[in-house]
């Protein structure tokens, strides 16, 4: 009995690993190998710019290694990379779930001669070849202000609901646009602090709710984190509210669409992931074929870039609004 | 053969390293250079001694028909405690050598404190172990996302980072210390007197009671010495990690039972063997090594860690009931 049922498990193992082992190929090859590691898999997010990343392997003849822990927790992520190591990749491009945790484990990597790059999420630049951004912080604090005042003008009451307090890039945009508004527009009331919704819409929604009925002369709020605008938008349109609070923030345009349509959401504004994907893994294979990154590069099938003066600090661009005319045309 | 030689090789344990024997040579075959590298199995070694001491904490529990929901954020909870005197006086001035010092006391301090809160719920007032832990897990992440405002506290000197990141004479030292620890486990749970009560408690406590054995006071100890392991896996995390923060290793909480129970643990209690619990860390270390490096997809290494659960727990049920009809 025990040796069939250890006889089905090696079977089952072995059918398992042979069909899905597509990276498997011991033999050296002379394909470079590219790890991209996203905080987490399985979120709507970091599936795109999976999608993103395999398609630039493809295009440009590379291996593209697209695997992270499925909860976002930073030790699982050291405990891959160290794998990763180990199997010998060219260059590893990662999410950090915590910069700090990940020092250790990617200094181990450069010295093993891998090429160390960040994405999405800044890792700790003293170890980093590359880091490429999203979007510039500053930039896109005032847009997002800038949208709010298209809608609800420059004067009157608004509130933030963000994804989470300890979150440094949410927090580095509010950052931005709260003083630019100081500057810009004077006129704009902060009715309370930033609200944190746990990056969860259900949660957004109830404090929106709360703010409707504690302040009742509001007349924007501004989501940030992407389900936050979503649950901002329907908690004004069950109050009846659209015409008289504008939402705005950064959502996704297909998450967003059904709030774009009946307008309660009246604009969200985000960069594409794939995209960001994809220019991650066009950078990491230049960074190794020995091309540094130039300010106002033309990158295929993403656009101008930007680089910093340090002359590792990529911007990917600006950012893509999303109405109720355009959400239907993008894919994300 | 010898009976007793005989019974031990029909042994669950015997099966177990039979399986990952199995394992290891199947993922030898399959990636020679890489998996079977001696940079691999460093690494690995690397990564099995924090999550190794957390199963075997998890496990001291279940065998006195306990869990503890609170391992992981016990462990964290002591590292941003010690963490955070140890990067505080290191920036006022301390010498590296005293800061690690009340750094890793006060870790150990920390988690014997999560035990004593744990064990003292249990034991005294008598709350089921699985809500007393779920509450203190709540309760603990709360009280260190009160320290860190959600950010991880790093800053500690250079002597603190080498103890999860050097190697003496090739073995990493967090594997030296896995092995003192799984020494001292084994001797206490297998060869001590009260190793031997909390077996009794945990199949059955009343009789325990009974026969006038002090079933809450073994209890507390049991959390109090389950949780200062949990806070020695803190130790080697923040270690190796550079940085103390409340999610660490939340992953290892469901790893950890799993482990437990795939080495032959009973979840109702009163049985398990430590080498069980520890071919079991080396069977999910090597699946899940191996397969990354193989370059299988995550989601279905869960899949495979859950398929070989099952087969062994199925195992064992079909064994035990045959021994049941031979009797």
């Amino acid at each position: 009995m025990k040796k069939k049922v250890l006889a089905v498990l090696l079977v089952l193992m072995l059918c398992i690993s042979m069909t899905w082992a597509n990276g498997s190929s011991d033999k050296g090859s002379d394909e470079l190998t590219i790890v991209v590691m996203p905080k987490l898999v399985g979120i709507p997010y970091f599936n795109a710019s999976e999608v993103g990343a395999m398609q630039a392997g493809k295009d440009l003849g590379v291996n593209v290694i697209y695997t992270g822990p499925t909860t976002a927790d930073a030790a699982e992520q050291v405990r891959m990379l160290e794998d990763l190591i180990s199997k010998g990749v060219d260059a590893i491009c990662v999410a950090p779930n915590d910069a700090a945790a990940l020092t250790p484990v990617l200094m181990k990597a450069k010295s093993a001669g891998i090429a160390v790059l960040d994405w999405d999420t800044p890792a700790d630049p003293n170890v980093v070849d590359l880091s490429i951004h999203q979007i510039d912080d500053k930039q896109y604090g005032e847009h997002i202000w800038d949208l709010l005042v298209e809608g609800m003008g420059d004067t009157g009451d608004y509130a933030i609901i963000t994804g989470g307090l300890s979150a440094a890039n949410l927090n580095s945009w509010i950052d931005a646009g709260l003083d630019y508004a100081k500057k810009t527009y004077p006129g704009l009331n902060l009715v309370t602090e930033r609200i944190p919704s746990d990056e969860k819409q259900q949660v957004a929604y109830q404090k929106t709710l709360d703010l409707i009925k504690a302040y009742p002369n509001l007349k924007g709020v501004v989501g940030i984190s992407t389900p936050a605008p979503l649950g901002a938008a329907q908690a004004v349109e069950e109050k009846g509210l659209s015409d008289v609070i504008t939402v705005v923030g950064t959502s996704l345009p297909t998450d967003s669409g059904p709030y774009l349509a009946d307008g309660s959401l009246k604009v969200g504004t985000l960069w594409d992931p794939s995209k960001l994907g994809y220019l991650t893994v066009v950078m990491a294979a230049d960074f190794l074929k020995g091309n540094k990154p130039v300010d106002g590069q033309m990158v295929e099938n993403v656009g101008k870039i930007s680089v910093w003066p340090d002359g590792r600090t990529v911007i990917m661009g600006p950012p893509a609004d999303f109405t109720k005319e355009n959400y239907k045309t993008f894919n994300f | 053969m010898k009976p007793e030689l005989k019974r031990r090789l029909k042994s669950k344990e015997a099966v177990l390293f039979l399986i990952f024997v199995v394992i290891f040579v199947f993922m030898s075959i399959l990636s020679p250079t890489r998996f079977l590298s001696l940079y691999n199995l460093q690494s690995m070694a690397y990564q099995l001694p924090e999550f190794g001491i957390l199963a075997l904490s998890m496990m001291i529990v279940i065998i006195t028909g306990g869990i503890n929901l609170s391992v992981t954020y016990t462990a964290t909870l002591a590292m941003i405690i010690g963490g955070f005197a140890m990067s505080h006086m290191f920036a006022g001035g301390s010498s590296a050598g005293l800061s690690v010092l009340v750094g890793i006391i006060l870790m150990l301090a920390g988690s014997l404190a999560c035990g004593a809160f744990n064990g003292y719920v249990i034991a005294y007032i008598g709350v089921t172990p699985m809500l007393a832990t779920l509450g203190a897990m709540t309760f603990f992440e709360g009280i260190s996302l009160q320290v860190t405002r959600g950010g991880a506290i790093s800053g500690f000197p250079i002597e603190f980072i080498k103890i999860g990141n050097t190697a003496v004479l090739g073995i990493p030292v967090p594997m030296i210390i896995f092995l003192f620890v799984l020494a001292t486990v084994y001797l206490f749970l297998e060869r001590s007197r009260m190793g031997a009560t909390l077996y009794m408690i945990g199949s059955n406590p009343k009789v325990t009671r009974y026969s006038g054995i002090n079933v809450r006071k073994n209890l507390f100890i049991t959390y109090l010495i389950a949780s200062l392991l949990a806070g020695i896996a803190g130790i080697l995390m923040a270690s190796r990690y550079n940085s103390a923060k409340e999610s660490y290793g939340s992953s290892y909480l469901l790893q950890a039972v799993s482990a437990a129970v795939l080495g032959g643990t009973s979840i109702a209690g009163g049985e398990g063997k430590v080498i069980g619990t520890v071919i079991a860390v080396l069977i999910i270390q090597v699946i899940s090594s191996g397969l990354n490096i193989i370059g299988l997809n995550r989601y279905l290494t869960n899949v495979v860690m859950g398929l070989i659960l099952i087969v062994v727990l199925t195992i064992n049920f079909l064994t035990r009931e045959k021994q049941f009809r031979n009797n």
